[in-house]
């Protein structure tokens, strides 16, 4: 199975165990977490060997919308999934997350495993690599070979 | 639907204390899996050993102030069904869990009360434990006291509305 690394930002211990616990049981990949508090602390964890990340909206020092949005604004990390992971559930806040922050996806607490492989199984393929990663590799291998041959 | 000043409000408006019972019954039901039952004109307990999460909803108009009420027992078996294992009551876990219970709590209460009108957000919660607690209601701004008993057990859930300073 491909080993996926995922952020878990929530200020919350017992969501980010809960979060870790249904993704295990979902057994899409096996996973290596990274957790993180808060927005801020997320930040500062973020780095280019994360693949999915998991975050929570209302967190102290930084929200989620706020650490989504900033980590999108950095550019080069369009490919990596943002799972809202929040109590929030008024439209208005669908919308926030989703178009300002630039979320991928959203799912309520509090969630079952099988909510959640509802939400993001499409990110996996059957082997546990996140989709779309192997595609980029691809474009860029067939890339540096056209330079190669030419 | 709220008028800016409370000072002629003396309750809060049935269909906020309506859609705030609907929530907590919702999210209870979540993490439960079975509804809880509100329980009628009931008394609160004089004294508590228990665990109270704290939250408001809350606008530049008013503020919505909601304190969950749980006594030991209650959270011993919210906390087996919530997170598959009983954590201990003096435990920072446990407050950890009703405050993300209170979390959970004010997201439902927000998106239902935009309904009316009310549109506002979630504060952080916080959590209080303790035992032999007394619980006091402000008494100028408008409050409601409701209960609840379910298979975890019986909790409350007070709320004051107040105007937003």
């Amino acid at each position: 199975m491909g080993k996926v690394k995922a952020l878990v930002v929530d200020d919350s211990k017992i969501m980010r165990s809960a979060v870790k616990r249904a993704l295990d049981q979902l057994m899409l990949a096996d996973f290596e977490y990274v957790e993180a508090m808060d927005g801020q602390d997320a930040l500062n964890k973020f780095n280019d060997e994360i693949q999915i990340m998991f975050v929570d909206w209302n967190m102290p020092n930084m929200t989620g919308v706020e650490f989504s949005r900033t980590v999108r604004d950095q550019g080069g990390n369009d490919h990596i999934p943002i799972i809202m992971v929040t109590a929030e559930k008024s439209m208005g806040k669908v919308d926030k997350a989703l178009n300002e922050g630039g979320a991928n996806e959203y799912i309520t607490k509090p969630f079952t495993a099988d909510k959640m492989h509802k939400t993001i199984s499409r990110y996996f393929d059957d082997e546990g690599n996140i989709v779309g990663e192997e595609c980029e590799e691809e474009e860029e291998k067939s890339f540096f070979q056209s330079i190669l041959k030419s | 639907m709220i008028p800016k000043s409370l000072i002629d409000v003396h309750e809060i408006p049935a269909e906020i204390t309506g859609l705030v019972k609907e929530s907590v019954i919702n999210t209870f039901a979540s993490i439960i899996g079975s509804e809880p039952d509100y329980v009628e004109q009931s008394e609160q307990a004089s004294s508590l050993n228990g665990i109270i999460g704290n939250i408001a909803v809350f606008n530049q108009h008013h503020t919505l102030s909601l304190m969950i009420v749980i006594p030991r027992e209650t959270a011993l078996k919210l906390s087996e069904i919530f997170i598959g294992v009983e954590i201990p009551f003096e435990s920072d876990d446990m407050g950890d869990l009703v405050g993300e219970i209170s979390n959970i709590l004010a997201g439902d209460v927000a998106a239902n009360v935009e309904t009316v009108g009310f549109r506002g957000q979630s504060s952080l919660p916080t959590a209080t434990r303790g035992s032999d607690l007394t619980l006091f209601l402000p008494n100028k701004p408008p409050t409601e006291k409701m209960k609840f008993t379910g298979f975890s057990g019986d909790f409350w859930v007070n709320m004051a509305l107040s105007e937003s300073r």
